[in-house]
């Protein structure tokens, strides 16, 4: 049930992207496209700069070096939360959640960016600032429905079990309507049927909302299920770049993949 | 009723009264610590800083009248030091938590002992020393209906206990279900994650500062009315630490109820223990309470237990 | 039309959709909020949907078959296919493909109503292999936009057709309904068998109006009621609860949300009328004391004080037995403080009514709600039967028996002891398996339950076993081990016991005790153990269970038939039965004769006169190795005087 190849123009570009931090270099020379609509993998042993390549997106980090390219426009040091007005959502690795609040208000609080009363109708709570609420639930309560996650709606997210608040934690992203959704290790720590559901939730998303999709993943068979291209990446640098099929057979993944030793 | 339980009643008002003093502070310090972890010692000079500001707007012998020849309306006064609480809490962010992002909880500490002394010389520079009487028209005096019966109430009591009453029912709803509530929930729980879905967090920062602006500016008019505006309102900042232990640092109710817990305790302490252990009780009381409950329930008693699975 | 002539689910629907025109037919909690259908709106959507099956080719006696939770369009399904003069087959929702499709093909379906994705995946993948099918229809369009379309159909797209399909043929509707009579089939009802192919009971409009009139007559059911519909639809309770009945009487069904939503939604919609098996009655207590372990001591104290006061007199009240006022007061004030905020959030706040059957139900458990004034009862019944054989009537409910024969069933014991019954529900055949049907229902309409039974005094029917496994004692009296094994698996304590008696003396029983239940209360008690085979041996635990022991044969003296099988030795066996070594089946069933086989020994011991006997088993650890445990095993004695002074510590 691998995606279909409906790929269309580039969504965001990263260029020769430098990045150390002291004198460690997490990433070399990076560059690599991500397309509208596609589920784009970045792959790569531990310690291969697969996270600070998601935190580069996201705008947590600010290379030494290179540009960011995304919808036609570069940027240069821009703040997370400017980025993630301009579309990009994301999840983390360990997840980060607002534990003591329910489900239902860490998934409204993803409708952050979509807000647009100011602080004074809010603080009013009243006129216009009420029927945006009303509006935005309505959204939130759509994407509970399509996470299937209606049982937990107000629990409190610190009770609930791990796939359970990854499941959340998409939610959260899914709900800025984003256009470009970065997953870190969406599926790590998860048992084969807990996997299964998130794959069929990344798949149905980019399939339903049209949203582009990159993702690091350690499961192999997932990643290659479900991706249209693969980005791998190995102390740093990019060393293949294509379809599942391409990069399955590259000899440098092989290797970085078995630990052949570097020269 | 005897002489001895109309005394007694009058006392634990009186108590009480102190208790919603204690009560604001602490508040000011629950919403700064939620918001970004930062135990905020200079919360009782900003209350001190906001009465000095009020006063000098509105009283003939203010900075404004010096200047200009005139003084504000009240009304005009307290909006204008709400102005001033707003571009306080601007110049806190820009000039120190900015550069603090992401330090030890005792280095934040630190930074607003600090800020405290700043304030304090601030204030002392741009609005001198003395004993100000604040008066903003809140009537003084005992509360007729309350003395018909034998008992005396100050009106000024009763005024600042409606005005903090209706403070804490406003902040509660704006915590709960405004959308700028929930950010400042959510920036409190994980800064990281509030920042990926947009939330600014600097914007939060001036906002959670400005509204402890707000609540110390009530807190200074209360005191200030009271027992003019002078240092020593600077110093509740330290009585506001065993409310804070008894309340939990992280629970509004729970500062609203350990402040009166600590006033009425402290009150009753110094007029029925205090002779007999050579008085000046009230200075040590409050912390002597904080120790016990302590030993008892160290969350405080509105302390959230965030329950995690691992 | 007089209400006779109601004879078939469409004609109730069209009377309802004039007489409850505003009424709420049907609801569903969609994106957190309860969506309403009314009686008239339902009829349309019925209408809707009827019309465009047939434009797609539906004919009178097509079969549709449904899969999915419980969802107003696929109830609507139902009703549809009824209208047209076709059957639905409805079937269980976590069937896997292989099961769904050896029902698609033995019902011959035609159509296929699916609720979602995962469901239209099961039927795409067992298609090939199904040529009558011929179109699939869905409810739930995520997911399925990139699915070939040629055969496969949004719900909404049909109706579409169906609305055309009217403006062509405006009559055609009405006709249709009119043409159906009461000995139509209605619905056939696979039921799951322990073994074999699973069966399909054909069911006549019939069979289940008039059923479904003499339980709203029964239990005086109006329009008023409210039902939430979260047991699966292909199975007959839910069948008569939530559709027959609410087509006779007119009330309201509501879909919960999701599977792991009914709680919330139980709680939301406060129904009046509750039907569920006893393990759900069990779960709802269950959350309900590790609820009360996690608040103040306070609560817990008077949560415990007042469920004391409403076990004494709750059921009292509940009967109408006068209660001294004392203790009416005492039942009033737990009612504001305890109970009624109890019964609000286990959602019973409203039950006014409810049932459980399918299996025993623990003393412990029925008494917990009735002494909170939930009037549970308890029914026998049979997807054969159109579910009601007997019933509790008000007033007349004990724990350990499940009522009198319901309105027009006649009831049959055999020398054998199997219950027999004939009643106008009775089903007209399994479909395509005539041996079947002849090996049950006999030519003049008696149906044989393979259940063991009798009638106690107060002419209640009390069901012990399953005829197969009933057996005798020496003396030729009857010997139920299943019904003694239950009466002690009711004490939480005992996980499992195997009782011998068939073809000896009397009886004796093995016991397994529950390691988790006994280990905390040796901890409580300071007695040490360090596995299962050293508690097991402890005599304190001995006395525990002999206290269980005692109060099951108390239950059993009682009783002038099962009398004679009064437990008179008993041992805790020395490991825990396990199906990885053949002790019990994967469904953990006890493997009666397997044992008797394997620990000969031991029941020799208990049919000889010794107290204790050595015994060395083999077992197989979790990962694989095999071992040898050996031990002294005790065995006790009771004797009916000492039973007599243990029962009275007991209570």
């Amino acid at each position: 049930m691998s995606a279909q190849n409906n790929c269309g123009d580039v969504l965001l570009a990263v260029d020769n992207i430098n990045m150390a931090f002291g004198g460690v270099k997490a990433l070399e020379g990076v560059s690599f496209d991500i397309r509208e609509g596609e589920i784009r993998a970045i792959i790569g042993p531990n310690g291969a700069g697969k996270s600070s390549m998601l935190n580069v997106i996201n705008g947590f980090y600010h290379p030494q070096e290179g540009t960011i390219t995304y919808k036609g426009e570069t940027r240069h040091r821009m703040k997370p939360h400017l980025v993630a007005a301009s579309g990009v959502a994301r999840t983390f690795q360990n997840i980060a959640l607002f534990k003591g609040m329910s489900t239902l208000d860490n998934i409204m609080t993803g409708r952050n960016t979509k807000m647009g009363c100011n602080v004074l109708w809010q603080a009013l709570h009243f006129g216009p600032a009420r029927n945006e609420e009303i509006r935005h639930r309505e959204y939130v309560e759509y994407i509970i429905d399509f996470l299937e996650i209606q049982s937990i709606r107000n629990t409190q997210v610190g009770r609930l079990p791990y796939g359970m608040q990854k499941r959340v934690e998409l939610g959260r992203a899914l709900a800025a309507e984003p256009d470009l959704l970065l997953l870190d290790e969406p599926m790590a720590g998860m048992n084969v049927e807990e996997k299964e559901d998130m794959c069929r939730f990344a798949l149905d998303v980019n399939e339903e909302f049209g949203t582009t999709i990159a993702l690091i993943e350690h499961d192999m068979g997932v990643v290659m299920d479900i991706s249209n291209r693969v980005v791998v990446l190995d102390y740093g640098k990019k060393i293949a770049d294509g379809t599942p099929d391409e990069v399955r057979s590259n000899q440098d993944v092989i290797d970085a993949y078995l630990g052949v030793s570097h020269d | 009723m005897s002489i001895e339980t109309i005394f007694f009643f009058e006392t634990v008002v009186s108590g009480l009264m102190t208790g919603v003093m204690y009560a604001l502070v602490a508040l000011g310090f629950v919403l700064i610590f939620k918001a970004s972890g930062l135990v905020n010692f200079a919360q009782g000079v900003m209350a001190l800083f906001a009465a000095l500001a009020l006063y000098d707007f509105i009283s003939p012998d203010g900075w404004v009248y010096a200047l200009f020849g005139f003084t504000f309306p009240v009304w005009a006064g307290i909006i204008l030091t709400i102005g001033v609480m707003i571009i306080l809490a601007w110049l806190i962010e820009r000039l120190m938590l900015q550069h603090l992002v992401k330090q030890e909880p005792i280095i934040l500490f630190m930074a607003s002992i600090g800020l405290a002394f700043v304030l304090e010389g601030v204030g002392d520079i741009l609005f001198g020393s003395d004993v100000k009487p604040l008066d903003i028209g809140i009537p003084q005096g005992a509360w007729d209906w309350a003395f018909d019966h034998g008992f005396y109430v100050e009106k000024l009591d009763l005024y600042a206990a409606a005005v903090a009453a209706v403070l804490v029912t406003v902040l509660a709803v704006f915590f709960h279900s405004t959308r700028i509530g929930r950010a400042l929930r959510a920036v409190a729980d994980d800064h990281q994650a509030a920042l990926s879905v947009g939330i600014n967090l600097r914007t939060i920062w001036v906002i959670v500062w400005s509204v402890a602006g707000v609540v110390a500016l009530v807190a200074g008019i209360m005191w200030g009315s009271k027992s003019g505006v002078q240092f020593s309102l600077s110093l509740i900042a330290l009585k506001a630490l065993p409310v804070l232990i008894l309340g939990g640092f992280t629970s509004v109710p729970g500062a609203i109820i350990g402040g009166l817990i600590i006033g009425v305790g402290e009150t009753l302490a110094a007029v029925y223990v205090g002779p007999y252990v050579g008085g000046a009780i009230e200075n040590w009381f409050a912390y002597m309470l904080a120790l016990v409950f302590l030993f008892f329930r160290p969350q405080g008693l509105f302390g959230e237990r965030i329950i995690e699975r691992v | 039309m007089t209400e006779q002539a109601l004879d078939t689910f469409p004609k109730l629907l069209q009377r309802n959709a004039e007489r409850f025109a505003d009424r709420p037919a049907i609801r569903e909690k969609d994106l957190g909020i309860w969506q309403t259908w009314t009686w008239e709106q339902m009829l349309h959507e019925v209408r809707l949907l009827a019309c465009g099956l047939a434009a797609r080719g539906f004919k009178r006696g097509d079969t549709l078959a449904i899969i999915g939770d419980n969802r107003p369009r696929l109830y609507w399904g139902m009703a549809a296919a009824q209208c047209l003069g076709g059957v639905p087959v409805p079937a269980y929702q976590d069937a896997a493909a292989e099961e769904f499709q050896f029902l698609l093909e033995h019902a011959s379906a035609k159509f296929v109503l699916a609720e979602d994705q995962e469901q239209v995946d099961k039927v795409l993948e067992v298609q090939e292999r199904c040529p009558v099918l011929e179109e699939i229809i869905y409810d739930e369009r995520r997911g399925l936009r990139n699915y070939d379309h040629t055969h496969m159909h949004d719900f909404e797209a049909i109706q579409a057709q169906g609305r055309e399909f009217l403006e062509k043929n405006p009559g055609f509707f009405d006709e249709q309904v009119a043409m159906g009579k009461g000995s139509d089939t209605s619905i056939i009802l696979y039921t799951s068998g322990t073994t074999g192919r699973p069966k399909g009971v054909v069911l006549s409009y019939d069979n289940m109006v008039i059923t479904a009139r003499h339980g709203v007559e029964f239990d005086s059911l109006t329009e008023n009621e409210e039902v939430l519909a979260y047991l699966p639809m292909a199975w007959v309770g839910d069948h008569l609860f939530s559709y027959a009945q609410a087509y006779v009487a007119g009330f309201c069904v509501s879909c919960p949300e999701s599977p792991a939503t009914v709680m919330d939604d139980l709680r939301e919609i406060g129904p009046t009328f509750f039907f569920a098996p006893p393990r759900i009655f069990e779960n709802l207590l269950t959350q309900v004391h590790i609820r009360m372990d996690d608040t103040a001591r306070i609560k817990q104290a008077a949560f415990h004080y007042f469920m004391g006061v409403a076990r004494k007199v709750g059921p009292a009240i509940l009967r109408g037995a006068s209660v001294g006022l004392l203790d009416r007061i005492k039942y009033a004030v737990g009612y504001i403080l305890v109970y009624g905020p109890l019964k609000d959030t286990m959602g019973m706040g409203r039950v006014r009514l409810a049932y459980t059957a399918g299996e025993a139900i623990g003393p412990d458990i029925f008494d917990f709600y009735r002494s909170l004034g939930i009037n549970i009862k308890q029914l026998y019944g049979q997807t054969e039967a159109a579910v009601n054989i007997t019933l509790q009537p008000d007033g007349e409910v004990y724990p350990d028996t499940v009522g009198r024969p319901a309105p027009e069933v006649e009831i049959r014991i055999t020398d054998e002891g199997e219950v027999l019954y004939r009643s106008p529900g009775v089903f007209q055949c399994y479909h395509k398996n005539e041996e079947a049907t002849r090996e049950v229902k006999t030519e003049d309409g008696w149906v044989r339950t393979g259940d063991a039974g009798y009638f106690d005094a107060n002419g209640h029917l009390k069901i012990i076993d399953r005829v197969k496994d009933v057996g005798r004692l020496n003396d030729g009296s009857m010997f139920a081990p299943k019904y003694i094994e239950n009466k002690l698996k009711f004490f939480p304590h005992v996980r499992e016991a195997v009782a011998f008696g068939h073809e000896r003396d009397y009886c004796t029983v093995m016991i397994n005790i529950d390691l988790e239940a006994v280990g905390n209360w040796a901890e409580r008690r300071n007695i040490p153990y360090s596995s299962y085979q050293e508690l097991a041996a402890r005599p304190e635990v001995n006395d525990l269970v002999e206290e269980s022991v005692a109060r099951v044969n108390a239950d059993l003296v009682e009783d002038e038939k099962l009398a004679p099988s009064r437990i008179q030795r008993f041992l805790i066996l020395h490991k825990e039965l396990d199906a990885d070594d053949g002790e019990l089946t994967r469904t953990r069933k006890v493997r009666r004769g397997f044992i008797a086989d394997k620990y000969k020994e031991i029941v020799d011991a208990l049919y000889g006169g010794r107290s204790s006997c050595h015994v060395e088993t083999q077992v197989t650890y979790e990962d694989g190795r095999t071992g040898t445990l050996a031990g002294d095993l005790e065995i006790r004695d009771l004797s009916p005087a000492s039973e007599k002074e243990s029962f009275r510590k007991a209570s």
